[in-house]
């Protein structure tokens, strides 16, 4: 591209939508820290419910396992946010969302120490929901408005519930919200980046 | 009336280098490189002038121990260049009449 060919307004136009687009494309997102927290609470969730039904015993609250992994996962992401070329509103909107929903779910877990039991995975459900559908609007991804609808309707399902399944929602809710499209974001950006 | 097109923005490179900056909240060097196809000389040249013209701003720093440097529009490029759009969609009405 040379600097000083004049250009006529027609070129104009279409120099700068051909570099909206390009700037709009720009996709830089490996999916590893969604999977990594995906799996944790999977893992956690299916813990709880075995030393709920005490198939195990587990020395404390398997969901505080949680906290380390939201440390692991902001370094994780904070490594990769310095990795990207090009930093988008819509990237920082997403990351307000995620920091403001992992902020409420560590606030929730405290009700673990106040003994109120399972209505903590209810509001999870509906904060996991509520994140996820927000996401998915403003990044136009319409998978995590449908994960959206199942976190609604999991957690309208939890407040039926008053024994260990419970924390078997919370497990589907990873595997969709997190795990599912944790995979799609690795495949895209395997493609994008390595093929 | 028609307004004048801005000299800043009327060139191929300088255009391509706003367009690109006015959808993202930042670009590092390397991706407006890629991006316009344009040579390193050339392309700090360009962003030199959008920053004289105070329509861009160029933050330098280090990133894994090698300079780095990143592009944002500022406000007055974000106004003058919807100004050149509005007079380029100007010329384009009349010229279609």
């Amino acid at each position: 591209m040379t600097e000083e060919k004049q250009l006529t307004e027609q070129e104009s136009i279409q120099l700068i939508s051909r570099m909206i687009q390009e700037a709009r494309n720009y996709f830089y997102e490996s999916g590893v820290s969604g999977l990594i927290y995906g799996f944790s609470v999977l893992i956690c969730s299916l813990l709880k419910y075995f030393t709920a039904e005490k198939i195990i015993s587990f020395p404390f609250d398997p969901y505080y396992l949680l906290v380390p992994v939201f440390v692991i996962q902001l370094w994780m992401q904070s490594k990769e946010e310095s990795k990207k070329k090009v930093k988008t509103f819509t990237d920082e909107v997403i990351n307000y969302i995620w920091a403001g929903y992992f902020f409420s779910v560590i606030a929730s877990l405290a009700g673990l120490f106040a003994g109120v039991g399972s209505i903590i995975i209810t509001i999870i459900l509906f904060l996991t929901g509520f994140a996820s559908f927000v996401t998915g609007a403003v990044a136009k991804f319409h998978y995590h408005i449908y994960c959206a609808l199942l976190c609604w309707a999991l957690a309208v399902i939890s407040l039926f519930l008053n024994d260990a399944t419970i924390y078997l929602l919370l497990g589907i809710a990873a595997i969709f919200v997190w795990i599912v499209s944790g995979l799609i974001l690795r495949a895209k950006f395997k493609s994008l980046h390595h093929g | 009336m028609f307004k004048d097109l801005d000299p800043i923005l009327h060139s191929q490179l300088r255009l391509a280098i706003m367009s690109l900056l006015i959808s993202v909240k930042e670009a590092e060097f390397t991706f407006i490189k890629e991006k316009t196809n344009s040579t390193a000389g050339n392309l700090s040249v360009q962003v030199q002038k959008l920053k004289e013209a105070g329509y861009i701003e160029v933050i330098k720093e280090f990133k894994d121990n090698y300079p780095n440097t990143k592009c944002k529009i500022t406000k007055a490029g974000i106004v003058a260049f919807e100004e050149y759009v509005k007079a380029l969609q100007q010329y384009l009405n009349v010229s279609q009449q």
